[in-house]
C-alpha cells in the first residue's frame, strides 16, 4: 500500500507553513515503513496532481479556513473534501488541492483514502515563524497522522530520546 | 458602457484582478492589479547569501526551481564565480524538465478549457474523432476504443450531475467554436497529459529530490556527487532513467501537444489577430554551455515595436545591456513614493490605499527596460530566436505555422504570433525546442563524465565590503531576474523581478500600460457576465497565480463565478 503524507503550505508566510513544519516534526520524531513517504510539498497548486498519482492513501496536513480559534485542528475525509471543501488558505494551493483531486478522480488515478488534517491559522504574514497557537497545535496534528498510519496498517515507530524540531527556515538570519 | 471586474474570491487568496471597460462589444480600457502584498524579499536581509536559494524557491510553490536557479546565479555573478560544466548541464536538465512540465500543464490543465467545450464532446462520434486524429498525428492512443472510453466516463460524470474538474467552465458559450470531435480529442489528451507530467517530474526527482522544491543546488555548482560505480550517487542507471523519460516526453510533445495547438489555432483564426498588446519583447539567454555563462544554447535579447530587425542580443550572464537598463516604477503601485529605480536601489515600503484606476491600484510594481514596457514569456523568446536565426526555433516555428495554415486552409506568416493564440503557439514551439535541447544536454553531461570529469562544485569565498550581482533565468513564464547586494558576506538587499511582474504590472509614471492591460484592449466580449474572451487573453500569458476569481458588477454584487488559473 502506497501511502503519502504531504505537508502543504508556504514556509515564508507565517502560519501557512504549518503543513511543512508538521512534516519536519514527523521526520524528527518517527521512523516510517518503506511504503510511507513523508514529504514537505510546499504550495504546488495544480502541480500537486503528479505527486498524488499512484497513491492508495494520502494524509494531507494544511491550514484550513473554518470557524474556530487559531490552532484548532479539524479533520476531513475524502467525501467532505470533494463535496464541501473547506477553503484552504492562501492562493497558490487553492483551488489546487481540490482541483487536483477532482482531476485524478476523473482520470481514475486518484487515491481511494484521504485524510486532511487542517489547522485554523492565527496569522499569515511574511515571516518564517509559526504563531504560538499553531506551534502548540503541531503535536496534535502529528498525533492524528500517526493514528491514521496505524489505522492504515503501516504504523510509524517513535524514536527515543529528546526530539528537537529545527527546520532550516526557522534558523536565525 | 459596461465595466467588468474579475476579482478573487477573497483578498488573501487573490493575486490578480482584472478590470475592463467595454463599449460596443469590445474592451476599450483595462487595468491589471496584483491583490496580494508579498515583500517576502525582506526575510532574506541579513542572511547568508549561500542560503538565499532555499528561501527564494519558496516564494511560489509552482515556480520553485526557477527562483532557486536565478538566486544561485545572482550570488555567483556577484562573486565572479564560475560553475563546473557538469553542474551547468545538471542544472540545464532540471530547467528543461521543469519547463516542459510547466508548459504541458499550462496548455492542458490551465487553459485548454478556455477553447474546448467539454460538454460538446458528448456529441462526438468516436470513430470520426479517431480518423481525424490519425490524419494529424501517428500517436497510438487516439483509437476509437480509447476515445469511446473517455466519452463514456464523461457521460457518467454529467449524468451524475457533476462535472468534477470541469465545473465552472463556460460550456455552450457562443465563443466556443470547436466541433464535437475536436473537443473529445482534447478531453482525451487532457487526461493523457497527466501521465506525461508525472514522467517529466521524475527527471527533476532523480536529479533534484522527490519534492517540488529541489535540494541539490549550491552557490558554485550542484550537490549531485557523480560516481558511476555507486548506487547512491549519479550513475549510469539514473542517467538512462532520465534519457528514457526525455524520449517519452518528446514523443508526447511532437505527436500530441504540437498537433493540438495547431488545430486550436486553425479553428480560432480570429484569435490570431486579438491580444497583441505590448510588442516590445524581452528574453534572456539560457542553457549555458560553458563555465562562466558566455555561451548558450537558447538565445535572448530584445525586440522593439514588433520589428524583428531591431533585435539586440543579450550575450552573457554579465551583460551590461541587461544590467543597466532594468528599472521598476511604483507610480501606480501601493508603495511609498512614486519613483522609478534600478533593482539594486529599490526598497519595498508598502503603503496601501483604495483601488484608484487613475492613481495607485496594484501591489505589482511596473518593470521597464530603457523606460519601456516589455512583454516577456515564450513568445518573446521565440521571436528573439527567429530574429537571431536560432535553427531549432526557426524550424519549429515554420512547422507550426505551416501545419496550422494547412488545417485552416490559409497561409500564416510569423506576424500572427503577435496575438493571444500566438502566445500558445510560441509556448508549444519553445517546448519542442527545449525537448530537443534537453536530449542534447543529457548527451553533453554523459560525454563530459565519460572523459573522467566529475567536478560539480567550486567553493565560493566572500570578500569583505560590498558586492552587487544579478542572476537571470528564462523561466517558463519569461525573464526572471534576481538582484543581490552583499555586504560583509551577508545579504544587504535582495529584489526579484519576476515574469508576471513584467506582464501583469500596472501603468508607469508615463501612464504606459503593462502587457496584460494593453493586450485586452480591442478584445471582443460577447457577454459581459461571462467574459470568457478576457480570460483567454489573460490566460495566454500563463499567469503564475492559481486563484479562483469571481465577477463583480460595479457596486460590488457578485454576478458570476469564473476562474483565472
Amino acid at each position: 500500500m502506497d501511502i503519502r503524507v504531504l505537508g502543504l503550505g508556504n514556509v515564508l508566510m507565517g502560519d501557512d507553513g504549518f503543513g511543512p513544519f508538521v512534516i519536519e516534526a514527523l521526520k524528527a520524531g518517527y521512523e516510517f515503513p518503506p511504503n510511507v513517504s513523508v514529504i514537505d510539498i510546499g504550495t504546488p497548486g495544480l502541480d500537486l496532481a503528479p505527486f498524488l498519482i499512484g497513491a492508495d492513501a494520502i494524509i494531507v496536513v494544511d491550514t484550513v479556513r473554518a470557524d474556530g480559534p487559531g490552532g484548532a485542528i479539524r479533520l476531513y475525509r475524502r467525501e467532505q473534501i470533494l463535496k464541501h471543501a473547506p477553503g484552504l488558505r492562501l492562493g497558490p494551493h487553492d483551488p489546487g488541492f481540490k482541483q487536483a483531486l477532482l482531476t485524478l478522480e476523473f482520470a481514475e488515478m486518484g487515491p481511494s483514502q484521504i485524510l486532511l488534517v487542517g489547522a485554523i491559522p492565527a496569522l499569515t504574514v511574511p515571516t518564517p515563524f509559526l504563531s504560538r497557537p499553531l506551534r502548540n497545535a503541531v503535536p496534535v496534528a502529528v498525533h492524528e497522522v500517526i493514528e491514521e498510519l496505524d489505522r492504515l496498517g503501516s504504523p510509524a515507530r517513535a524514536k527515543r530520546g529528546v526530539i528537537d524540531v529545527n527546520p532550516w527556515w526557522e534558523r536565525a538570519a | 458602457m459596461a465595466k467588468i471586474t474579475i476579482d478573487p474570491v477573497t483578498r488573501i487568496e487573490g493575486h490578480l484582478r482584472i478590470d475592463a471597460e467595454v463599449a460596443g462589444g469590445r474592451v476599450t480600457k483595462a487595468w491589471s492589479s496584483g491583490q496580494m502584498f508579498r515583500g517576502i524579499e525582506r526575510i532574506l536581509q541579513g542572511r547568508d547569501p549561500r542560503e538565499a536559494w532555499l528561501f527564494t524557491q519558496r516564494f511560489c510553490g509552482v515556480c520553485t526551481t526557477v527562483h532557486a536557479i536565478a538566486s544561485v546565479r545572482a550570488v555567483e555573478n556577484a562573486l565572479h564565480l564560475e560553475v563546473p560544466l557538469n553542474a551547468q548541464y545538471i542544472r540545464n536538465l532540471i530547467v528543461a524538465a521543469h519547463a516542459m512540465h510547466d508548459h504541458i500543464v499550462h496548455f492542458y490543465q490551465l487553459s485548454a478549457l478556455d477553447w474546448v467545450d467539454v460538454v460538446s464532446a458528448l456529441k462526438a462520434d468516436p470513430a470520426k474523432t479517431s480518423q481525424l486524429a490519425e490524419s494529424l498525428s501517428p500517436w497510438p492512443h487516439n483509437s476509437r476504443m480509447e476515445l469511446k472510453a473517455v466519452q463514456d466516463k464523461l457521460k457518467g460524470f454529467v449524468e451524475a450531475g457533476q462535472l468534477g474538474p470541469f465545473t465552472n467552465g463556460y460550456w455552450g458559450h457562443p465563443a466556443m467554436k470547436l466541433p464535437p470531435e475536436v473537443n473529445l480529442l482534447a478531453v482525451s489528451h487532457y487526461l493523457q497529459a497527466l501521465e506525461y507530467q508525472r514522467k517529466v517530474n521524475q527527471i527533476v526527482a532523480i536529479l533534484g529530490s522527490k519534492t517540488p522544491n529541489i535540494q541539490n543546488l549550491a552557490v558554485g555548482g550542484v550537490a549531485n556527487a557523480i560516481n558511476l560505480d555507486n548506487d547512491s550517487t549519479l550513475n549510469m542507471t539514473k542517467l538512462y532513467a532520465i534519457k528514457d523519460r526525455l524520449d517519452e516526453v518528446s514523443t508526447f510533445i511532437e505527436q500530441v501537444y504540437f498537433p493540438d495547438v495547431c488545430a486550436v489555432a486553425a479553428m480560432y483564426p480570429d484569435w490570431l489577430s486579438y491580444g497583441a498588446g505590448v510588442t516590445n519583447y524581452l528574453s534572456v539567454p539560457d542553457l549555458p554551455l560553458d563555465t562562466k555563462g558566455a555561451a548558450f544554447d537558447f538565445p535572448g535579447g530584445t525586440i522593439m515595436g514588433g520589428d524583428l530587425k531591431t533585435v539586440h542580443e543579450i550575450k552573457s550572464f554579465d551583460e551590461p545591456y541587461f544590467r543597466e537598463n532594468v528599472s521598476e516604477s511604483i507610480a501606480h503601485a501601493w508603495y511609498d513614493g512614486d519613483w522609478a529605480r534600478h533593482p539594486f536601489d529599490e526598497d519595498t515600503e508598502p503603503k496601501y490605499s483604495k483601488f484608484d484606476d487613475e492613481g495607485k491600484y496594484s501591489w505589482v510594481k511596473a518593470p521597464r527596460f530603457q523606460g519601456k514596457p516589455m512583454q516577456v514569456g515564450p513568445l518573446a523568446q521565440v521571436l528573439v530566436g527567429v530574429a537571431l536565426g536560432h535553427e531549432p526555433t526557426v524550424r519549429w516555428a515554420k512547422k507550426t505555422l505551416a501545419t496550422a495554415g494547412t488545417v485552416a486552409g490559409v497561409t500564416l506568416g510569423p506576424e500572427v504570433l503577435h496575438s493571444t493564440l500566438g502566445r500558445h503557439a510560441a509556448r508549444m514551439i519553445r517546448t519542442g525546442v527545449i525537448s530537443e535541447l534537453a536530449k542534447k544536454h543529457w548527451g553533453l553531461l554523459v560525454e563530459n563524465i565519460g572523459k573522467g570529469n566529475t567536478d560539480i562544485f567550486n567553493q565560493p569565498t566572500f570578500p569583505s565590503g560590498e558586492q552587487r550581482g544579478f542572476g537571470f533565468h528564462e523561466a517558463p513564464r519569461g525573464t526572471l531576474s534576481h538582484w543581490i547586494v552583499i555586504r560583509d558576506a551577508k545579504i544587504h538587499n535582495y529584489q526579484a523581478v519576476v515574469p508576471s511582474t513584467w506582464n501583469a504590472g500596472p501603468r508607469d509614471e508615463k501612464a504606459q500600460p503593462g502587457p496584460y492591460e494593453a493586450s485586452l484592449v480591442g478584445n471582443p466580449v460577447a457577454d459581459p457576465e461571462l467574459p470568457l474572451e478576457l480570460l483567454r487573453t489573460v490566460h495566454s500569458f500563463d499567469p503564475c497565480l492559481a486563484c479562483a476569481v469571481h465577477t463583480m458588477d460595479p457596486d460590488g454584487t457578485e454576478i458570476a463565478k469564473v476562474k483565472v488559473l
